[in-house]
């Protein structure tokens, strides 16, 4: 990466002062004509001249590091050259955001269009960037968030052009940049939802404006793009093809032409997980994981190479299932994702979306913590062991039932996504909104909460009856009422909930879709009620007994089985052999130390030599520590 | 069991047309209503259940206010409430966005004599559901035979074929489980039923009566046999492959010893 900044700085300086950027003044030379006819114009194009000159100042005022950075980006993407495009989206741009553009938007795109010659792809692509930045940096207004989503509609009206009669567009664009695209396109529906549904805080200019774009980010129009990037491109076959074993040129039959293009393909791709996101953020946990049918959740997929991409759909999916009330499923979603991202941590600490994939492994922590407190179950030690660290209070009070429900409540409102409303407040009608002004509707979040919390409490026995369980391997149900205070009926009845709160539909073997499973049982211990009538000594009184005084000679017999596993170390020498294979390999591949020799030795070895330490001694030192780290984690 | 999920995605009674409309893009067309409404309906009349098409109803309802029948989504409320204890019900209360009191309001000022009964009726539900939710099957037919609840049953689940039967269900689901054996009474008391009637429906389910102690013997199935185990560690191939390959890759060539 070092290595390509550089390239890219010393291109900048070769390149680009001579062809771009003359091209660019040029056209700015001209507009001197006009000051001729000053006297003759009327009103418009007086208009549009001193909008042409508040434009041209605000060309000046660019500083010539970015004109340059610009000219050369947008040659980059004529020459659909994704190495430079890379440098210039994931090292470029955010290296200038932060030295001018901190707490300014960028200039805008009709200010830079001479740099460009006008080209209004590029000029669609820059303002997706510009607004990104205006939604991470500052604060978005009315006219930004209308206009972003206008940005967007172009760019996929592009893109999904029925006029292009020669197929599908000849862009290409790096993977991340068309992650990102999809995904800032979902973050900036559900930002604008947010801000949408807030009514009492807008202006008479907004509310009017909101009356009349009621089809701005309107949930149909959203699920539209997404839709159509999944048709275009065929994903869905594709996937399928992929699984059933075709060869690259049957896929790339099935796919056509569009499919066939990385554009396409990954965006499709990326369509799908925004689906999964869009149906969980509208409360569909159903539909969400639909839509994932065709996807198989493993590293291996050639579509994980975007990290973000791969952390936001477990994420996601485990959310889904956790209010499917699939717990085993949720737990098995987060171990997987969690121990990548620990995994890739050593290579990922540069990224600059780090801080967000370490946000979201956070939240799913919490929600790790969630659901092994509704199903507890033996699990990873790794993760378990973060848990403890970072949610123990938590945790604990969770497994102590109903007094545990505010820490369901906090890791809940925590970890969970950022849940939307699909339609917005009655704009259009004053009287209407004043209604909604006075009796606001629950919080989507706080309503997904709710029905969350329910669940919870109908579980609230559980953790009680489970540990009075653990102590015996049969058990009068009256005793245990008894110990417990509560009535028999009332005892049996919270067993049977604890029955049905050890089992749950979970993903057994590979089945088809995110949503097949087989019922299983989730819990190490395990019960059941055997109702005998006891046997009354033969005689003359059992025949007297009325019905009241038989129910007390029935008994409920509670039988309790526990399974327990025994040591496991295969895990453990398989984990630490593997470590020291990596640190040996290591040490084998670094070069031997180099004897001092004289400099007349010549400068490209000497350049080598000097160039190849830095690169592995970090490498090698960090491969280190977490193989000793981890290990005495274990 | 196992294929629980499976015809819960899909139920084999599901007709080809709706299935293109589930999986499909048309699921989102306001103008299927209609037809996934008419299979509602159906579902009531002939004890089908067909979850995910009735979750997209209520998806069109979500993005299509103007759409919105209180009597539809009360009758999926009521089809979902007997899936306990899985969470259909919690689903499809997670599409019913809030419905603020203004939009009520004004439904209710363009049709004054037919206010919206969704109000009304949603907290009973959520009431009902919770019973079965936490397997107190008395309280639940308690409650379900109160006078509280007569809007609910004389306007709507007495429409709803064989919901009792479906509520049975539930108690017989959460009974197989836990029991071996129960007695008749308490059996009796979880499915509201006694006398002749309890006996016909025992004999229905399969399960025996013994007829001197009155305890009903639940047949063995996979949830109420429990035994205990150690689970032993079994490593496959598999997980060692990495190692072995590896180690193969990079051994040194063997050096005689001098």
């Amino acid at each position: 990466m070092a290595q390509q900044r550089k390239l890219w700085e010393a291109d900048l300086d070769e390149d680009l002062q001579d062809v771009d950027l003359n091209l660019a003044i040029g056209t700015y030379g001209q507009n001197g004509l006009y000051d001729d006819a000053q006297s003759r114009v009327d009103e418009a194009t007086l208009l549009a001249l001193q909008q042409q000159m508040a434009q041209q100042a605000a060309f000046a005022q660019i500083p010539d590091v970015v004109k340059r950075f610009i000219a050369h980006f947008h040659q980059a993407v004529l020459e659909n050259n994704l190495a430079e495009i890379t440098v210039a989206y994931e090292s470029g741009w955010n290296r200038l955001t932060e030295k001018f553009y901190a707490k300014t938007e960028w200039p805008e795109a009709e200010v830079i269009a001479p740099l460009v010659n006008d080209d209004q792809i590029f000029l669609i692509l820059y303002r997706e960037l510009y607004y990104r930045h205006v939604y991470s940096r500052l604060t978005p207004d009315i006219d930004d968030r209308f206009h972003s989503y206008e940005n967007s509609c172009e760019l996929f009206n592009y893109l999904l052009s029925k006029s292009h009669s020669d197929g599908p567009v000849p862009l290409e664009l790096p993977e991340q940049w068309l992650w990102d695209i999809i995904d800032e396109f979902i973050y900036q529906f559900q930002s604008f939802c947010v801000w949408r549904s807030k009514v009492k805080s807008k202006t008479d200019e907004e509310i009017a404006m909101l009356a009349e774009g009621s089809q701005v980010w309107s949930s149909y129009s959203v699920l539209n793009v997404l839709y159509s990037l999944i048709q275009k491109s065929k994903i869905n076959e594709h996937l399928v093809a992929l699984q059933e074993g075709k060869s690259p040129e049957e896929i790339a039959e099935i796919v056509g032409e569009y499919g066939t293009r990385p554009l396409y393909k990954l965006l499709g791709y990326f369509s799908i997980i925004g689906l999964l996101r869009v149906h969980s953020l509208l409360g569909d946990f159903t539909l969400a994981l639909k839509v994932m049918e065709n996807v198989e959740l493993n590293q291996k997929s050639p579509f994980t190479r975007v990290t973000a991409c791969h952390v936001t759909t477990y994420y996601y999916v485990g959310f889904c299932y956790i209010m499917l009330r699939r717990y085993p499923d949720a737990i098995r979603t987060f171990v997987s994702i969690l121990n990548f991202i620990l995994r890739m941590r050593q290579y990922h600490t540069r990224s600059y979306q780090y801080d967000q994939i370490n946000k979201t492994a956070d939240r799913m922590y919490a929600l790790f913590a969630i659901c092994n407190a509704l199903s507890p179950t033996r699990v990873d030690d790794n993760i378990s062991n973060i848990v403890k660290e970072r949610y123990g209070e938590q945790f604990a009070k969770m497994s102590r039932g109903e007094e545990g429900i505010p820490a369901f409540e906090e890791l809940f409102l925590y970890a969970c996504p950022k849940f939307i409303t699909a339609n917005p407040p009655p704009y259009e009608d004053p009287e209407a909104l004043q209604g909604y002004i006075d009796e606001p509707p629950v919080e989507p979040a706080q309503r997904h909460l709710q029905l969350f919390l329910a669940e919870v409490r109908a579980q609230a026995p559980v953790p009680t009856l489970r540990s009075f369980l653990k102590l015996y391997t049969s058990l009068d149900a009256s005793k245990l009422a008894n110990f417990l205070d509560a009535d028999e009926e009332d005892m049996v009845q919270q067993l049977m909930v604890m029955k049905q709160a050890s089992r749950s539909i979970s993903r057994v073997d590979n089945e088809k879709g995110l949503l097949g499973g087989q019922w299983i049982s989730t819990s190490d211990l395990d019960f059941v009620i055997k109702e005998v009538r006891l046997l009354v000594p033969r005689g003359g009184c059992s025949c007297l007994r009325t019905l009241t005084d038989r129910r007390h000679l029935l008994q409920n017999m509670v039988h309790i089985a526990e399974s327990t596993v025994g040591r496991r170390y295969a895990g453990w020498f398989i984990r630490n052999t593997e470590h020291a294979q990596r640190v040996l390999d290591t040490l084998r591949n670094s070069p031997l130390p180099i004897p001092p020799k004289s400099t007349e030795a010549g400068k490209a070895p000497a350049a080598d030599a000097s160039a190849a330490p830095p690169a592995q001694g970090p490498g090698r030192t960090g491969g280190k520590q977490v193989a000793w780290g981890s290990t005495k984690a274990a | 069991m196992a294929t629980t999920a499976a015809k819960w995605v899909a139920p084999p009674t599901r007709p080809p047309l709706i299935e293109t409309l589930v999986s499909g893009v048309d699921r989102y067309n306001p103008s299927n209503v209609g037809i996934l409404e008419d299979y509602l309906y159906h579902q009531i009349r002939s004890q089908e259940y067909d979850c995910l098409a009735n979750l997209a109803i209520l998806k069109l309802y979500q993005f299509n206010p103007d759409l919105y029948n209180p009597d539809v989504v009360i009758n999926i409320l009521i089809k979902a409430l007997t899936s306990a204890p899985f969470p259909d019900f919690s689903l499809c209360i997670s599409l019913l966005d809030e419905r603020p009191a203004s939009a009520t309001s004004t439904a209710a000022a363009a049709n004054p004599d037919e206010p919206d009964p969704l109000p009304q009726l949603l907290p009973v539900l959520t009431q009902l559901h919770g019973l079965l939710q936490q397997c107190r099957f008395p309280r639940f037919w308690a409650l379900y035979r109160s006078a509280a609840v007569e809007p609910l049953r004389d306007n709507y689940t007495v429409e709803c074929v064989g919901f009792e039967d479906a509520v049975r269900d539930v108690a017989v689901r959460a009974v197989k489980a836990a029991f071996t054996s129960i007695s008749r009474e308490r059996l009796g008391s979880y499915l509201d039923l006694s006398g002749t009637e309890l006996n016909a429906y025992i004999e229905k389910l399969g399960w025996t009566i013994d007829a001197s102690t009155g305890v009903v013997s639940v047949p063995p199935n996979p949830d109420n046999q429990i035994e205990s185990t150690v689970v032993q560690e079994n490593i496959q191939l598999p997980q060692l492959t990495k190692i072995i390959a590896h180690a193969a890759q990079t051994s040194l060539p063997v050096v005689p010893a001098v």
